[in-house]
């Protein structure tokens, strides 16, 4: 189990007051708080390291380009990859359009489908659904039950008809919900369309899994898995994609600038190795160095305890919820073996964004609003929610906080 | 502190010309990409609507209803707004600003949700401002 006073102490945003009240950040699923190991690795590197990588012979610049790799290193590690199919980008939308303008323009075609979930975040659903009508192909929604599970048959959303007709080319999907939480069974979901469609490629954001749980690639059935530094206690500004080696070496880089060359010649140029090949001009340095001190901080945890701390606040948050009666909607799974660290809600007669602002009153800090998923807030016949999300330094007594306060929320607008 | 002034909460739980418009001149609806809230604004003007003036400088507000379900702010401005423009002319409404809405809400309102504030009021801008909303 985690020792969360002892997390607590090495956030030191958490010591902040809010209102006259003692911060609780309940938002970390839009991201994290940073812990001192990861403020002070890029502090470090700033005051005592900081040259360009890949560029000179000179020590700072031969350190901070180990620095660099190590970092990729532990990602890579962290992860179950190789490192060089560790690509570091500004966040997973970056990594997701990376894989759409690079895989995606040139192999989906007229008359090919693409399968996106219902569960997607904006940044997993939006540039499929523009590459779908750029390239004349079918964009096709899997549809979610009333609880927020995707449903067994693959259907679009417009017929219920069964669509598993080997059309197929990409499957876009997440592997945990960031608006109410659902946990995917992803090697399910993909033998699924496997059966008919044997050279899918498949897409996953893991973008709420990577900082929540143990997360292995290598096991996984996807050919690309997008996520971002920020969420799992490193800095804004970084995020990775990881690819199949086979696949990304078939691809075209997506950017083209310095750094991802092979041979520049007058008449054309070469590209560079993996990963050099995707990541064009001078990286985020600081961003990667600190997401590498992030990485140590959750391996110190441990990814297994950092699940089991957010199963048990999760499922607490459930059982807590349910002594507000008819007061509150709950939204999605209730079971924590299918739920991550996000609990999405409303309450009664009042809209989203007022409950945040009144509880944000009492110093606590959730998210209002469609959390970057209409269609899948939009199926539940609500325009907003409001979501709570957990993490290693939240706590029980924090919960508890959260729903006598809520009980708050409707006296302001009697 | 309190973010929820008496006079929101007053027009929040009885919001004013609140409902259809008949014969209203144009209508629109207005969209808050932070919650998916939508509200729709009716309005009837005076003025030569047959004008070929392109900026429809020269009508006025003679009367406006609006609907749509909102959070507290999104719908105590559009309440207030809807007394506070009947004649106003093109110039007016632009005058008023976010400075005007801002102080109309009395005078405080959380960054975080100045899209719920603005919300009606940039439905009204764009009726005046686009050139192919009939009037």
């Amino acid at each position: 189990m985690l020792d969360v006073q002892k997390i607590r102490e090495e956030f030191p945003i958490l010591k902040r007051k809010i209102n006259g009240h003692d911060l609780v950040y309940l938002d970390s699923g839009a991201t994290s708080q940073k812990p001192e190991s990861v403020l002070r690795a890029m502090d470090d590197y700033y005051r005592n390291n900081n040259a360009n990588i890949h560029r000179g012979v000179y020590d700072m610049s031969v350190e901070s380009t180990r620095m660099v790799d190590e970092a990729r290193e532990k990602v890579a590690k962290f992860i179950g990859a190789r490192t060089e199919e560790i690509i570091f980008t500004r966040n997973a939308s970056e990594s997701l359009n990376l894989v759409m303008y690079s895989w995606g323009k040139k192999n989906i075609k007229e008359g090919d489908a693409v399968l996106v979930t219902r569960l997607e975040h904006h940044s997993n659903f939006v540039p499929w659904q523009v590459l779908c009508k750029e390239n004349k192909a079918e964009f096709r929604v899997w549809n979610v039950d009333r609880e927020g599970r995707l449903v067994d048959e693959i259907a679009s959303v417009r017929s219920t008809e069964t669509r598993n007709d080997g059309k197929v080319k990409l499957i876009a999907m997440t592997g945990a919900s960031n608006a109410i939480g659902t946990l995917v069974d992803i090697k399910k979901m993909v033998e699924m369309v496997r059966s008919k469609n044997p050279d899918v490629v498949v897409v996953l954001d893991a973008s709420q899994m990577v900082p929540h749980m143990k997360v292995d690639v290598s096991k996984l059935p996807v050919d690309f898995v997008a996520f971002s530094g920020h969420k799992m206690l490193g800095p804004t500004g970084v995020g990775v994609l990881w690819g199949k080696k086979e696949v990304l070496n078939k691809m075209e880089p997506f950017l083209y600038g310095g750094d991802m060359i092979g041979e520049v010649g007058l008449e054309s140029t070469t590209w560079g190795e993996l990963p050099n090949k995707f990541e064009a001009g001078t990286p985020d340095i600081a961003g990667i160095i600190g997401l590498g001190a992030a990485v140590d901080y959750l391996e110190s945890l441990g990814m297994d305890n950092v699940r089991e701390h957010e199963k048990e606040l999760i499922g607490y948050a459930l059982e807590k919820f349910k002594e507000l009666g008819d007061l509150v909607t709950v939204y999605g799974v209730d079971n924590v073996e299918e739920k991550g660290g996000a609990l999405a809600f409303n309450v009664k007669g009042v809209h989203a964004h007022d409950v945040a602002q009144v509880l944000n009153n009492y110093g606590i800090a959730v998210r209002s609003g469609q959390h970057c998923a209409a269609p899948l807030v939009t199926s539940f016949g609500v325009s907003a929610m409001v979501r709570a999300t957990f993490y290693i330094y939240n706590t029980k007594e924090e919960i508890d906080y959260l729903v006598e306060k809520l009980k708050e929320v409707p006296k302001v607008f009697a | 502190m309190s973010d929820y002034k008496d006079e929101i909460i007053d027009h929040y739980k009885n919001p004013r010309n609140f409902g259809e418009l008949e014969n209203a001149d144009v209508t629109i609806n207005e969209a808050n990409s932070s919650c998916g809230d939508v509200v729709q604004i009716q309005i009837r003007t005076l003025g030569n609507k047959n004008s070929r003036t392109q900026d429809k400088e020269d009508l006025v507000i003679k009367e406006m209803k609006w609907r749509g379900v909102g959070c507290a702010i999104s719908t105590a401005a559009a309440s207030m707004l809807s007394e506070k423009v009947v004649g106003m002319d093109k110039r007016d409404l632009e005058k008023l600003g976010e400075t005007g809405i801002i102080k109309m809400l009395g005078g405080e309102i959380n960054p975080g949700r100045m899209k719920c504030a603005m919300l009606a009021y940039r439905g009204l801008l764009r009726i005046f401002e686009e050139k192919n909303q009939k009037i």
